[in-house]
């Protein structure tokens, strides 16, 4: 399998503060990759950086065979490759959940409305909200908006998949369901996806590799339960600790 | 001198002629006001991140120069009186025209002079409307229309407009109504809108309390309706 993203030494500042110092990744097609580490360890800046939200600063980055900086004028079309599913769901308001998910395909893809909506709607009815189509994102619960999300990244049809936390701002009841869907299109389409998130859980069942961020570092990686069962750093170690005892 | 009934009922023909003008010169004002408006507002945010991706090189000093330029236009107008931009277009303007070129008789019509006013001086005020509008739009949801891989120009007409255009009908309400009144201003320049209409009769027949009465109460009537309208607006879109 071919690398879909792969970064070079890439650095990322915010002014005078460098938050990621010379990563290097690389990610295969069809690999599901989970990243951990405490807050403002620079996971999701990493993931940012994939989809040029934050463009780097040093290195090279390269998304399905789009090189960044050098080709930095495609970055459209690396986001029609790379979906992404954010924290705050950030779903547009006044569309409703059907409009929401036919956007991109109307719109980046440039198709036709019914043809856009009828592949909106079997995405709604793939994370189980057919029949919410016509709701507004605030009629909708913070499970139900972030499913619709998640239908409404993978409506474009890209190959990779990015989550920035998704289920951190959800009741914990709701958290559930967005992962069962996270999961199943793991399972069912084999879709790249690189997640932080601190549900070990879905780490563990769904991540063919887990990596550990500290302080703008990869620390530690490898397959999920191996790198939970035997950490090797001290932080990783406490970090796990935190964690469990949620 | 008892109120006399009559006296309003005399005057209503000039007054509603008056009014007339009135509401021409408002709505063509406030039309051509939102355009420079939406223009200027839009431009003082260029290449600003409430707009999507920072422009690098070229782009990013073309954007600079339409910010300062937008900026220069809001300072301009917001910093000076519109009675002394009013004077500025009707007696001003034409002599520069003259000054410049070889045109013997160039002359501006009163009425187009009050239009052009209020276009420009309501233009730089809906344009700070517009541009706080616009900055409120929360940066989350330009990042989700980004990162589905749509146009810069997708995404202000489709994300960043609707949702900020509701957020913008509150103050747009007041400044569609400062316009209208403002309108009253132009009795300085002799157009025969409502005030002036007003202020002629008066001058014949020395009836304040009537006719007063009655130009206020008109003014009343079409700044509701102007409010009305807008409350209308805002309400179709209240649902987000």
């Amino acid at each position: 399998m071919s690398n879909i993203i792969e970064m070079h030494d890439v650095c990322k500042s915010f002014g005078d503060t460098e938050v990621l110092h010379a990563i290097n990744l690389a990610i295969k097609e069809g690999e599901v990759v989970v990243v951990i580490g405490p807050s403002g360890s620079g996971k999701s800046t990493l993931i940012r950086c994939m989809n040029c939200l934050e463009m780097i600063s040093k290195g090279t980055l390269v998304v399905d065979n789009i090189r960044i900086p050098e080709e930095r004028r495609r970055v459209r079309q690396i986001r029609l490759e790379v979906g992404m599913v954010f924290q705050q769901f950030n779903l547009f308001p006044h569309m409703t959940a059907l409009e929401n998910v036919a956007f991109g395909p109307r719109k980046a893809r440039s198709m036709g409305k019914s043809k856009a909506e009828e592949i909106a709607s079997d995405l709604l009815a793939k994370v189980g909200l057919a029949e919410f189509s016509n709701k507004l994102p605030g009629q909708l619960s913070g499970g139900q908006q972030q499913r619709v999300a998640i239908a409404r990244a993978l409506a474009v049809n890209p190959k990779v998949m990015l989550f920035d936390e998704p289920t951190s701002a959800l009741d914990p009841e709701m958290i559930g369901e967005v992962l069962d869907v996270m999961k199943k299109i793991a399972k069912e389409s084999g879709m790249t996806m690189v997640v932080v998130t601190h549900e070990m859980g879905f780490a563990s069942q769904v991540g063919d590799r887990l990596i550990f961020m500290d302080d703008g570092y990869i620390v530690e990686e490898g397959k999920p339960t191996e790198v939970m069962k035997n950490p090797q750093s001290k932080r990783l170690t406490e970090f796990l600790g935190h964690v469990k005892h949620h | 001198m008892g109120f006399e009934f009559s006296v309003i009922t005399d005057s209503l023909p000039a007054l509603f002629a008056g009014a007339k003008l009135t509401w021409i010169i408002t709505l063509l004002g406030i039309a051509g006001g939102m355009f420079f408006g939406i223009l200027a507002g839009l431009g003082r945010l260029a290449g600003t991140e409430h707009l999507g991706e920072k422009p690098h090189g070229l782009p990013a000093y073309v954007a600079m120069a339409i910010r300062y330029l937008s900026g220069g236009y809001v300072e301009t107008i917001r910093g000076t009186p519109i009675i002394v931009q009013a004077m500025f277009i009707y007696f001003a303007f034409p002599m520069i025209v003259k000054g410049l070129t070889d045109i013997e008789r160039f002359r501006i019509e009163a009425l187009t002079a009050a239009v052009i006013t209020i276009v420009i001086n309501a233009g730089a005020y809906i344009a700070e409307i517009v541009r706080g509008s616009v900055m409120s739009v929360n940066k989350g949801l330009l990042e989700a229309g980004q990162s589905l891989g749509i146009s810069r120009f997708q995404l202000i007409v489709h994300i960043i407009g609707p949702i900020a255009f509701r957020r913008m009908i509150p103050p747009l309400g007041n400044q569609f109504i400062i316009s209208l009144k403002d309108t009253s201003l132009f009795i300085v320049i002799g157009v025969g809108e409502l005030t002036r209409q007003g202020q002629e009769i008066m001058a014949s027949n020395f009836r304040a309390l009537e006719i007063w009465l009655t130009v206020a109460i008109m003014y009343l009537i079409m700044t509701t309706v102007l409010a009305v309208t807008l409350r209308q607006v805002e309400n179709k879109m209240k649902i987000f």
